[in-house]
């Protein structure tokens, strides 16, 4: 088959095509897929959002009960 | 050999966003990227990649510097926009799609239980109609079939382009 990527794939590569850790040419094949795809641009454009408003939060902007709930969470997690 | 650059609207790149400059009584300024895979470079289209990578503007971009030749396209360090193909207008675009989808409606009426209708007028641009003709002559007939279809939609775009 000539290579393509399908939607599924391009949902796994998202981190590492915006991380810039993709090879050239699955880099390539990503890009391919994107420019006939408007479903997968709004994918992308999504975690690209995403990345933008989670990347501006601080531990001082968590209050703080929901910063308790978040540590027993992952006490438990580890504890399990 | 005639290299092509895809923008959108306004004459801004398709995936970083980059505000090109734009040509006007003369060529636009030059932009100046190293070229490093994956991450830095100015891409550019040959006739054959046009295709691959359809947006609503395209221009002539000429490439100075660094070139490196890519299976679907060219990365130069330095390049800047000639002139704006007036040619691929909604008109252009909208025939492109056409004859896409009638090439995949051809090629899939002898495949077993075909019986889907592929509009050119609905939201499906014509990037992806391009796709969808050479996926099914890939069905068909393999990867060559799939580069053949790609061939012959980037032969129906040049000879329109120029």
């Amino acid at each position: 088959m000539a290579e393509h990527l399908s939607c599924q794939e391009v949902v796994e590569l998202v981190t590492g095509y915006l991380d810039h850790t993709l090879d050239a040419e699955t880099h390539s094949l990503f890009e391919e897929h994107l420019n006939f795809c408007d479903g997968c641009e709004a994918y992308l454009d999504q975690m690209r959002a995403t990345i933008a408003v989670v990347g501006r939060l601080g531990e001082a902007d968590v209050p703080p009960v929901a910063r308790e709930q978040l540590l027993a969470a992952f006490r438990d997690w580890r504890g399990t | 050999v005639t290299v092509y650059k895809f923008l959108r609207p306004g004459g801004m790149s398709t995936f970083t966003g980059f505000p090109w400059p734009l040509p006007g009584d003369g060529p636009g300024a030059w932009v100046e990227a190293p070229v490093e895979p994956c991450r830095s470079g100015i891409h550019a289209c040959r006739p054959a990649d046009l295709p691959i990578w359809v947006a609503p503007e395209l221009f002539e971009i000429e490439l100075d510097g660094e070139i490196v030749h890519e299976r679907t396209k060219v990365v130069a360090s330095r390049a800047r926009l000639l002139r704006r193909v007036d040619a691929w207008d909604h008109r252009l675009r909208d025939a492109y799609a056409r004859m896409c989808a009638d090439r995949a409606h051809a090629l899939a009426r002898e495949l077993p239980a075909w019986d889907a209708t592929i509009d050119p007028l609905t939201r499906y641009g014509a990037a992806l109609l391009g796709y969808m003709a050479a996926r099914i002559a890939e069905q068909r007939g393999g990867p060559a079939a799939y580069a053949a279809e790609r061939a012959h939609q980037a032969a129906w775009l040049a000879e329109r382009l120029n």
